[in-house]
């Protein structure tokens, strides 16, 4: 046996230096060791540990056991009315706690505004009750990119929280609605440029900005081929897909989203100074009036408002029939699997289309087909194509709120600078409107021979594979589990509840498989954790050691 | 990693004990590469500039007539009289050019002959006809003025399909072998996974720009009791057979890279640095990561490689002026830097580097930007390039150009099949194995020729 004679993990990077790390067992808050009043089955743990792997962002082991109990459906509806963990008013919290002079001393060579928005997104992610909420908000945000490369949206802490807001808000609404407020976000105006866009002037040879115009179609709406139900690609007489709109619809569409500027106080067209707490506002005298051409023939009168236009315009995509099937297939693929057959993506396109509802573009129908559909419940088969690698910022945060990070003011406070920098990753901050990964990537080698996307693979690379894995060490092992530093209090875990079971190696791991691999641990990766972590006599360290070979090993990095 | 090409065991002259070489690469490769006299390394250096810069002003005409001309098409996007920096000589049509005033590094690597401009570069299917566009009988790229297809274009070389793998995978798989096999891609990225680099067997191996480029497992065999244990831990768990695809190619992946950076690092080690200074900012710190790893070429073992590094935020549909103003200085001190470390090195010769983009942008303005256009101009840097030239047709600007094919978008005069042809030829592809690097280069270029297609290498 090695005794406790840890030797603690060192940063290479020349973030910080991590000291030797020895935790001693906390009195942890929660009673996770299995003292549910009414124990479920393990088909029903693994059940209910699948559905919280793809519907949160990670559950712990008694909110499994509490969802285990109840009924799939019925945990849906209550997630649906549960309010909305916001985003802003924890960046309110921040700046009156730096406009109080609290943060001065700290800001000397960092300023510490820009952090707000993320500190906000960890905090809400790891702590709030409104899971479902939160997990899909981040969905929708790497289909509808905005992204702090951009200064303008680093800048301003409200940039980004209010986006995220918009997101969390419409995530149970409808996609009318939420393809409409993206649309008039000033984050969105920012980073697709329509904001002070201006109708073509034949003297000064301008002509309206196309970006919006090309980008709210291409990703946000209804992508460049036209799709059958299923979302396979329609096919002409001589076997090509048929493209859904040409340059010219791109400058009609263009012509649509001239005229806005931003909202707030002292407004009026061609403002520089951004407001983000307000969608943008039309100036008519600044939109284009003549008659537009839109898709499927559709034609906007001359004449009309600016705001109508837009309105006509939404309409128009909001009803193309590629909608349904082009965004439930990236939900099915953000959230369940990379590689959805045919059937599920039309069943989810046909929740889409108001089938049971009759309400065309009901998130809710289309969550609760992404996530209950047959092909989703079937048993996990580790023969079979079905499932999706996890996401680094995914696998982080289930990392905090599945074992118990918490902090002396109960405020998470990370700014993900440390993960984004290890893994590429990191939410609101991707390096182009194309997310950080192609729904299409098709890794080289036997997963392109086998005719398979893998997402995700996009961002692991030979440097993300081994910073995520010490990334998960530093927090696991190092006690540097956050990378916000004072006047922030360090986060850290707490996985006491673990202690008593971490006696029988066997028991935690058959612990671990439910919480961490939903019940899909090889018997030979289960051997070698196994083996491994028998040979660490300190219970909390054999715990969190179990945690990180977990978090390793292919059993849990991508899920079935 | 085998190529798919026929190979035959070799006793290689450069240096290396042995390796596989594709018979084919010998004849004119090596042959090159002799007459070159060079020390029988190569490399290719893409940059890519995501996003589609607006390089017409980042390659401005500078003779009155046509400087009128690009000032009514750009409208308030023309960059101030007098300011662009003239690049030295005149075209065969006797107009001339210069760069943007923030690349005076730019202008003097061209005065030096290290460098040269390639004008009007794009994806074409066939060289450009003005009436049959008008017609709607040409045959045009997928998704032309799109990013997603134009930037994927722009590193396959493949117009008219939409595939995965670049034409640098394309040479890697038939050149791999030429390097140590030591597990090490001989693709090199400085930017995470890239189509660029992505073969059907070869694919890119990414590094850091900062450190040693790569790192490993915490801890990890670095001789300590516990590195040893962290060592078994992690071997024992990668050494598990996954039956389930996605799982196996995360456990691959994992196990290839520990395995690759304790090669790559001991290399780097074993090797002294250039000491010329790069500029603190993410691209210089790439080409200074680059450089390092091509002065560890003999420990790595590598005798061809490729090495892609991106630099986003092009797309500048709006600020496009204030924006390149501070983005192109960047470009231009990195070259300059890079030049200067690959001289120090003594592979000044042995390296090319070259400019990608999803496409050039409308001449015309949007008010504050401009808009996803088609052909862009581009630099080529190296010991080995014809520098101080301009190659290609650089478009007569006017009002109605037979190349307006609307809003000021010009329809590029050279092929990125000829572009890359030039690159892929001078890097060892044989003329014979070109198709396989660039289907659609014979739309252009005739291999057998014995002539480069433009000329710069």
């Amino acid at each position: 046996m090695i005794t406790v004679h840890w030797l603690g993990t060192r940063c290479r990077r020349g973030v910080m230096v991590l000291s030797v790390m020895l935790f001693l067992s906390g009195c942890g808050g929660g009673g996770g060791g299995g003292t549910a009043p009414a124990t479920p089955t393990r088909a029903q743990l693994v059940d209910a540990s699948t559905l919280a792997a793809r519907a949160t962002f990670g559950l712990a082991y008694d909110d499994i056991v509490a969802l285990a109990a109840g009924d799939s459906n019925d945990w849906l509806d209550r997630q649906f009315s549960l309010p909305v963990g916001d985003h802003v008013s924890v960046v309110d919290g921040l700046v009156a706690r730096r406009n109080a002079g609290e943060f001065a001393p700290f800001e000397t060579d960092i300023e510490l505004l820009v952090t707000f928005r993320r500190l906000a997104w960890w905090h809400r992610t790891v702590t709030s009750d409104d899971v479902l909420r939160q997990r899909i908000a981040f969905a929708l945000s790497e289909i509808f990119v905005v992204s702090d490369n951009v200064d303008a949206l680093i800048i301003d802490p409200y940039a980004l929280s209010d986006f995220y807001d918009m997101l969390l808000g419409n995530a149970f609404g409808n996609f009318r609605d939420l393809l409409l407020d993206v649309t008039l976000h000033p984050a969105m105006g920012v980073y697709l440029s329509h904001v002070n866009n201006r109708k073509t002037d034949p003297v000064r040879n301008t002509f309206p900005d196309e970006n919006y115009a090309r980008e709210v179609m291409q990703l946000f709406s209804i992508g460049l081929f036209e799709l059958n139900s299923d979302g396979t690609r329609q096919l002409d007489g001589q076997g090509r897909p048929v493209p859904t709109y040409t340059n010219n619809e791109i400058r009609e569409f263009a012509k649509i989203f001239t005229g806005l500027s931003y909202g707030g106080a002292g407004q009026f067209f061609g403002n520089p100074v951004p407001y983000f707490r307000a969608p943008m506002v039309m100036f008519d005298a600044f939109h284009e009036t003549g008659t537009k051409q839109l898709l499927n023939g559709t034609v906007i009168p001359a004449g009309q408002t600016g705001m109508q236009d837009i309105h006509a315009a939404i309409d128009n995509l909001f009803n193309h029939p590629n909608v349904g099937p082009f965004i439930g297939k990236q939900l099915i693929q953000r959230l369940v699997t990379s590689n959805p057959s045919a059937a599920y993506v039309r069943r989810v396109a046909n929740a889409f289309n108001g089938a049971g509802t009759g309400v065309r573009g009901d998130m809710q129908a289309v969550i609760r087909a992404v996530l209950l559909d047959p092909e989703a419940l079937a048993p996990p088969d580790t023969t079979a194509d079905f499932g999706k690698l996890r996401e680094p910022v995914v696998r982080y945060a289930s990392l905090l709120r599945q074992f118990g990070a918490g902090s002396a003011d109960g405020f998470i406070a990370n700014t993900g600078y440390v993960l984004q920098a290890l893994s590429r990753q990191h939410p609101l901050s991707s390096p182009s409107v194309f997310n950080f990964f192609l729904p299409a990537h098709q890794p080289a080698g036997e997963l392109a021979a086998a005719g398979l996307v893998a997402p995700e693979f996009e961002i692991t690379t030979s440097n993300t594979v081994i910073g995520m894995a010490n990334l998960v060490d530093f927090a696991l092992l190092g006690g540097f589990v956050t990378d916000a530093t004072a006047p922030f209090l360090p986060v850290s875990l707490d996985v006491s509840d673990y202690h008593a079971l971490a006696a029988d190696v066997p028991a935690l791991v058959d612990r671990m498989d439910i919480v961490l691999t939903c019940g899909t641990l090889s018997a030979a990766t289960r051997q070698a954790i196994e083996n491994t972590i028998s040979q660490v006599s300190d219970l909390d360290i054999r715990v969190k050691l179990a945690i990180y070979l977990f978090h390793i090993s292919p059993d849990y990095t991508v899920r079935l | 990693m085998l190529s798919r090409r026929r190979f035959l065991s070799h006793t290689c002259k450069l240096g290396m004990a042995s390796a596989t070489l594709s018979s084919s690469l010998l004849t004119l490769g090596l042959a090159r590469t002799a007459a070159a006299a060079t020390s029988g390394y190569r490399a290719l250096v893409c940059i890519l500039l995501a996003g589609g810069n607006d390089s017409y002003n980042m390659l401005v005409p500078d003779d009155a007539g046509q400087f009128a001309a690009y000032q009514a098409l750009r409208s308030d996007l023309a960059l101030a009289p007098g300011t662009v920096l003239p690049l030295a000589g005149t075209t065969a049509s006797g107009r001339r050019y210069g760069v943007h005033p923030g690349m005076p590094e730019l202008q003097s690597l061209f005065a030096a002959g290290d460098a040269a401009m390639v004008a009007n570069v794009g994806t074409l299917l066939e060289p450009f006809d003005p009436a049959a566009f008008a017609a709607g009988t040409a045959s045009l790229p997928l998704g032309l003025f799109s990013h997603a297809d134009q930037i994927n274009q722009w590193q396959t070389g493949v117009a008219d399909q939409r595939i995965a793998q670049g034409w640098g995978g394309r040479m890697a798989d038939m050149m791999q072998g030429m390097n140590t096999a030591n597990g090490i891609s001989m693709n090199v990225s400085l930017s995470g996974t890239n189509v660029f680099q992505s073969g059907n067997q070869v694919t890119e191996y990414s590094i850091e720009s900062t450190g040693n480029g790569a790192t490993g497992i915490n801890a990890y065999n670095d001789g300590t009791p516990f590195g040893d244990f962290r060592k078994q831990m992690v071997d024992d768990l990668l050494a598990v057979s996954q039956p389930q695809i996605m799982r196996r190619e995360y456990g691959r992946r994992l196990r290839n890279a520990i395995d690759s950076q304790a090669v790559f690092v001991s290399a780097l080690q074993a090797s002294t640095p250039p000491t010329t200074v790069f500029s603190a900012n993410p691209f210089s710190e790439s080409l200074g990561q680059i450089a390092r790893v091509i002065g560890a070429r003999n420990a790595l073992g590598a005798t061809r490689q490729t090495f892609f590094v991106t630099v986003g935020g092009w797309d500048h549909h709006d600020e496009v002026l204030n924006n390149q103003a501070r983005m192109l200085p960047v470009i231009s001190k990195g070259l300059q830097e890079f030049r200067d470390a690959l001289f120090e090195l003594g592979v000044f010769n042995d390296v090319t580097t070259f400019t990608i983009s999803d496409f050039g942008r409308t001449l015309t303005s949007n008010g504050r930007g401009s808009d996803h256009g088609w052909g862009g101009h581009h630099v080529v840097m190296g010991g080995a390039v014809n520098g101080g030239q301009i190659y290609g047709q650089y478009p007569l600007l006017e009002p109605a150009s037979p190349l307006d094919v609307g809003r000021g978008i010009y329809a590029p005069t050279t092929s990125v099949d000829e572009y890359f042809a030039e690159l892929a030829l001078w890097l060892g592809v044989s003329a014979a194995d070109l198709d396989q690097v660039l289907p659609n280069v014979r739309r252009f270029y005739t291999p057998e020729s014995g002539t480069p297609p433009l000329g710069f290498l």
